[in-house]
């Protein structure tokens, strides 16, 4: 039976560590052994007051690894709730550790959601080459597990590594929630390289975000949605302008960013790396674009990142092949039938390449809508809303704001009599639903548009 | 002033318990931009990154002495 102790080896061989062995190990963990063997003292993760070296972070790894070998048996999904602590990134990693899947769902999940999800597979074994299982709306529109293998997560490292510079002596800033692919992604590359992560809460903070680019030795780089971008910009432009000569590099992704956003990110940072990156939970990093490179090029994600490759089908949208693909959704065969086949993953994004093999994205062949980076099926939110007393119909759709980015709206037809209290119907969809899922604006209309077969119409309201 | 503010920051954060002493630690990024945005939308004052602190965001009546001493600010400038 596979046991992912056995999985963590030696040596090492990317050249961002500054040296080169034969045989390079096989899992993150492998890479976070050796980090603490070859630089015991070296800062792994800063997270507030709280600040561990690689020997520390392997040694509470392995002793939490030690205590879970007796709770769970290998193989088994675990859901775990994400904290952005260094105390979960020792959860995550001992259990890959002692051979479970990690399955990091959101922090403030409710407890009925999170209790449903983690015994969605109780009678589940997930196949030996599975690492992690993240729970995403993602390319079919529902909500469901994507099984991630120990050989995506190195393959996204080298593809991180190799396309934007990740490297040992840089420090990397972490916003963003760590069970979402944005993130949790580049711990990869950081562990890889034998780099710095710095673990921030969030973005509201703006002031604990610059102290933490500023107050690090040298070089930093860091991940953020296009909306944490417009927010620095209308909130925080003169204390970034005056951070341009620390920042190496910014990811963004997950999300279309304005033009007007990038043309003006570029100004206030002329040398700073700005790469737009095309990436799912279940295709993994595929490309990326770094578009401060005077053109600045709207919707280009770039090139294929060297363990991946794309094509278009014959529908427009985007097909992925590559080491960085899913393994398939969690117990769930026929959904990943629909969309991996062949080793090839067929996402709803339309696009084109152009004439220099870049990746032109155009929008999405489906009805899922993205808040700040996180894909949400309406029909979720429908479902919940109408379990509401007085909700005779409803849609959720998306609203534009020029200054807050893509914000739910629900449009609710009520039953007679019946008002609409939208403070309670936020809180119950909340009691169903991850944070990001409840919308922030509700309208009481007269009635839903709705096709001629009875489906809801959402063409009408876009 | 206060009634206001609260108002309009329910209508936006229909999740937010504005009576909380401990506003801050409830909001997440887009909680405290939307907060900042409509506020000096409706005012007129000027509200950045270094506003945006556990001090100021604590509670309504915290967010209300901001708004007022933002609005002095303003009008001596004028």
């Amino acid at each position: 039976m596979h046991n992912a102790q056995c999985k963590v080896d030696g040596g090492d061989h990317l050249s961002n560590r500054g040296w080169s062995e034969a045989t390079p190990p096989e899992t993150l963990e492998g890479y976070l052994k050796q980090d603490a063997e070859r630089f015991p003292d070296k800062l792994a993760v800063i997270c507030g007051d709280e600040r561990v070296t690689y020997a520390e972070l392997w040694s509470r790894v392995q002793r939490r690894a030690e205590v879970l070998r007796g709770c769970y048996a290998p193989h088994k999904i675990i859901a775990i709730r994400t904290s952005q602590t260094i105390d979960f990134l020792v959860e995550y990693f001992a259990l890959h550790l002692m051979g479970a899947v990690a399955m990091p769902l959101e922090r403030d999940i409710p407890q009925q959601r999170f209790d449903e999800i983690g015994h969605r597979y109780d009678d589940f074994v997930a196949p030996p080459e599975v690492a992690d299982v993240l729970f995403t709306t993602g390319t079919t529109g529902k909500s469901k597990g994507v099984m991630v293998s120990y050989d995506t997560i190195i393959a996204d490292a080298e593809n991180l590594i190799a396309a934007m510079g990740f490297a040992h002596d840089q420090h990397f800033v972490i916003t963003g929630p760590l069970n979402h692919i944005g993130s949790l992604s580049k711990i990869y590359p950081v562990i890889v390289t034998g780099a710095t992560l710095n673990i921030l809460e969030g973005m509201k903070d703006l002031e604990a975000f610059f102290r933490a680019i500023h107050d690090a030795p040298g070089k930093v780089a860091t991940f953020m949605v296009p909306a944490s971008i417009r927010m620095v910009l209308q909130l925080g432009k003169r204390q970034f302008a005056e951070l341009a000569d620390k920042l190496e590099f910014i990811e963004t992704g997950a999300a279309p960013m304005a033009h007007s956003d990038m043309l003006e990110v570029c100004r206030i940072l002329p040398n700073t790396r700005m790469y737009n990156t095309y990436a799912s939970t279940e295709t993994g990093i595929i490309a990326t674009y770094n578009f401060n490179d005077g053109e600045t090029l709207v919707g280009c994600l770039g090139r294929p990142m060297k363990n991946s490759t794309f094509f278009i089908t014959d529908e427009g949208t985007v097909a992925c092949q590559g080491r960085t693909l899913m393994a398939g959704y969690a117990d769930d065969p026929e959904m990943t039938a629909q969309v991996l086949r062949d080793h090839t993953l067929y996402t709803a994004d339309l696009a084109r390449i152009d004439e220099q093999g870049r990746l032109r994205l155009m929008g999405r062949n489906d009805d899922v809508i993205n808040i700040g980076g996180y894909k949400v099926a309406p029909t979720e939110v429908e479902d919940a809303a109408m379990a509401f007393d007085g909700v005779k119909d409803c849609i959720c759709i998306c609203e534009v704001s020029p200054v807050l980015g893509n914000r739910l709206k629900l449009l609710v037809a009520l039953d007679e009599g019946a008002a609409l209290d939208k403070r309670a119907l936020a809180r119950h969809i909340a009691s169903r639903l991850e944070t990001y899922k409840v919308p922030q604006l509700y309208e009481a209309v007269p009635a839903i548009a709705r096709t001629f077969n009875g489906k809801l119409n959402r063409k009408h309201y876009r | 002033m206060k009634e206001k503010i609260k108002s309009l920051l329910e209508d936006a954060l229909p999740l937010v318990d504005l009576d909380s002493d401990f506003l801050f630690a409830e909001l997440d990024s887009l909680g405290v931009t939307t907060i900042l945005m409509i506020l000096s939308g409706e005012f007129g004052i000027t509200l950045e990154a270094a506003d945006a602190t556990p001090r100021n965001l604590k509670n309504l009546d915290s967010i209300v002495a901001m708004v007022q001493q933002k609005l002095e600010i303003t009008n001596k400038r004028n």
